[in-house]
């Protein structure tokens, strides 16, 4: 069995150091248009450059442009959907992260890449794989606001799911080999599971010969385990930390599909004790079927401070070699 | 309704009084101050001088503008929960991490027994006090946010946290209490993000003004307040500090549905744009709030602490907040 260890999504744009500040310098010099959107532009790339290696330093085997270029989950994909406008701030999820709410004011058309063309400079400059990641259709439905009278909260997950799709095509054709449509908001509001179903379907179609890879994160897994199972997606990418019953859950159920196990807490510094992490991963590897599953962290890295997400990366190539260690 | 309560502690204010949240800019001296104080290059004093001399003028500059309920504008502060961090033991100052679109700030790490020693803020409030005859705002971070907004490498749960947080900040509420400052606001910014962990909030919330002889607001805001609505009232507090604008007014549904039972600071200015809104439009948001809500228990304000603006956008936000008030205080009495 191959277990491979990547990056959730999220990397720290900023660090300490006054090179890991340069995005920063960027945008408040741009915001007071003392500075060029070439100049934002480098620093981003700059910035991407670094979160790159510090993955493959850390030893991971796929990693992300660290979304580097986000300025959040939901108006860095859906700003750039016809039709919509980003509005104020609103909490991301029960983060302390805020985020630009898209409000939603006409019929919402794909009019170009939304992450695609991130994607592909990154890839050129990584060593390893690299992952590209868009928000899902039900998070974009329940974190946007609809002024447009007669459309429900289904008829906007599905339009965003159809861009979304488009955009997985595009990720495909551009060489993505692992693609990741995060969902937190699946397990805040789990009656959507019938929708998400006809979104990730729609999404799954276009996908070509990438595997598609669906993270739920920040809720408890355990009671929609099944049904997330259901989902025509390759991959399912967990969040353990806030489930004691998810473990319990998959050996008694197994999986039929590759699991992400996001088993290190990527909300906060406390380091994870190593050899309970690794028995529990054991434990979960024994019922899972598919011959690949990864080791990732809950979520994005992008709560904690550099040195600590850093921190993690190591912490979970060094799960991987306890766990191989143990002959998997 | 608190305004009784207001007498008793000998504080008259006028229909639809109008106070801010808390942070105001910091002048360019004072950034300048603290840039030099980071790289050493000045002194706690020097630093002390320039954090007062803007506090001086953010007082003045309420008068001037005639807001009723002054706060020292936070010029000491840098992050909310980093302050409190800094001066409690049992924390370590962690590194960046972003709170949103280009904002950071250094996420402290609890990683001992949390504990207060001196009071926090109460220097700051009397140095304030003395430089007017308005009532001035104590405010505290309060323990949820406090639990919820570090990281935690000591306390079991997040339980074990917040309730240790509560029995914290009690202290310094007393220490301001024992001061004389009578209008207490504690931030909980945090308190929506998990509606499931309400009732530990309102635990700790309790532990920190339960038979304090002050008027309690708690600032909440950009949160989920559909999910936590109408059980956040049972916060042991007399008035709640809300972002109306910002969010659309999208409570006054609910509190149509079930009453709001407690004084509120209503928020008519968004805090995070660069625009400042109109007096028309700004009365309208008002407007808007009285049709649902008593006049005599609201209080007027801009959503949120105004400190990312800067100070001219920042006046005129207030002045904007003010003259709404006046208009709608006019056709009141």
């Amino acid at each position: 069995m191959e277990l491979l260890t990547s990056n959730h999504s999220g990397y720290p744009r900023i660090g300490d150091s006054s090179d890991e500040q340069m995005l920063r310098r960027a945008v408040a010099q741009h915001d007071v248009d003392e500075g060029s959107d070439a100049e934002v532009r480098a620093a981003e790339d700059h910035l991407i450059l670094l979160a790159i290696k510090e993955q493959r330093i850390s030893g991971l085997d796929i990693v992300t442009d660290g979304l580097i270029r986000w300025n959040d989950p939901a108006s860095h994909l859906a700003g750039k959907l016809q039709g919509v406008r980003i509005n104020g701030l609103l909490r991301f999820f029960d983060t302390n992260f805020y985020f630009r709410q898209p409000v939603v004011r006409g019929k919402i058309e794909r009019v170009g890449p939304l992450v695609v063309n991130e994607f592909v400079w990154a890839a050129k400059k990584s060593r390893q794989p690299v992952k590209p990641v868009v928000t899902g259709p039900c998070t974009l439905g329940h974190l946007s606001i609809c002024e447009v009278g007669s459309v429900t909260k289904g008829d906007l997950i599905m339009a965003f799911a159809e861009a979304l799709a488009a955009e997985v095509a595009e990720l495909a054709a551009a060489g993505a080999r692992l693609i990741q449509v995060d969902e937190p908001a699946l397990l805040k509001y789990p009656a959507d599971m019938t929708l998400a179903r006809e979104a990730l379907t729609l999404i799954a179609s276009r996908k070509g010969e990438a595997e598609l890879a669906l993270a739920t994160y920040f809720g408890d897994a355990a009671p929609v385990y099944a049904e997330l199972q259901a989902l025509p997606v390759d991959t399912l990418v967990l969040d353990f930390t806030y489930s004691s019953e998810l473990p319990s859950v998959i050996q008694s159920e197994g999986s039929t599909k590759r699991l992400a196990f996001g088993v290190l807490d990527g909300r906060n510094t406390r380091p994870e004790d190593e050899d309970a992490t690794a028995r529990l991963v054991e434990r979960m590897l024994a019922q899972a079927k598919s011959e690949r599953n990864y080791l990732t962290t809950s979520c994005s890295l992008e709560y904690l401070p550099r040195d600590r997400a850093q921190a993690k990366l190591q912490r979970l190539t060094s799960l991987k070699k306890s766990l191989l260690g143990k002959a998997l | 309704m608190s305004r009784s309560k207001l007498r008793e502690l000998g504080i008259n204010l006028p229909l639809l009084p109008v106070t801010s949240v808390g942070s105001f800019p910091k002048p360019d001296a004072l950034r300048k101050a603290r840039a030099d104080f980071g790289r050493e290059k000045i002194g706690q004093e020097e630093l002390r001088e320039a954090e007062k001399t803007a506090v001086k003028w953010w007082i003045r500059k309420q008068e001037e503008l005639g807001l009723d309920v002054l706060v020292d504008g936070e010029m000491y502060r840098g992050d909310m929960v980093a302050y409190f961090a800094e001066q409690l033991s049992g924390f370590e100052r962690g590194g960046l991490v972003r709170s949103y679109g280009n904002r950071y700030y250094h996420k402290p790490i609890i990683t001992g027994e949390v504990k207060w020693s001196n009071p926090i803020t109460v220097v700051w409030w009397r140095y304030a006090r003395g430089l007017t005859s308005k009532p001035i705002k104590g405010i505290l971070t309060g323990p949820y946010t406090l639990m919820d907004w570090s990281f935690n490498e000591f306390y079991p749960t997040r339980r074990d946290t917040c309730l240790a947080m509560a029995a914290q900040i009690r202290h310094e509420a007393e220490a301001l209490v024992g001061a004389g400052c009578k209008i207490i606001q504690i931030d909980e910014p945090a308190i929506s993000a998990r509606p499931q962990e309400l009732a530990m909030a309102i635990e700790a919330m309790r532990i920190v003004t339960s038979g304090l002889r002050a008027y309690f607001i708690t600032h909440i805001c950009y949160g989920d307040f559909e999910s936590i609505y109408p059980g956040m009232l049972d916060l042991a507090v007399d008035n709640f500090d809300l972002e109306m604008s910002n969010s659309r007014a999208e409570m006054l549904p609910l509190f149509r549905k079930s009453s709001f039972t407690k004084d509120i600071s209503y928020g008519v200015v968004d805090v995070h744009s660069h625009v400042v809104e109109e007096p028309e439009v700004v009365e309208k948001r008002l407007r808007n709030g009285l049709e649902v809500l008593p006049c005599e228990s609201v209080w007027v304000d801009p959503d949120c602490g105004l400190k990312t603006r800067t100070a001219e956008e920042a006046i005129a936000k207030l002045k904007a907040v003010i003259s709404a008030a006046k208009v709608l205080r006019d056709e009141a009495e």
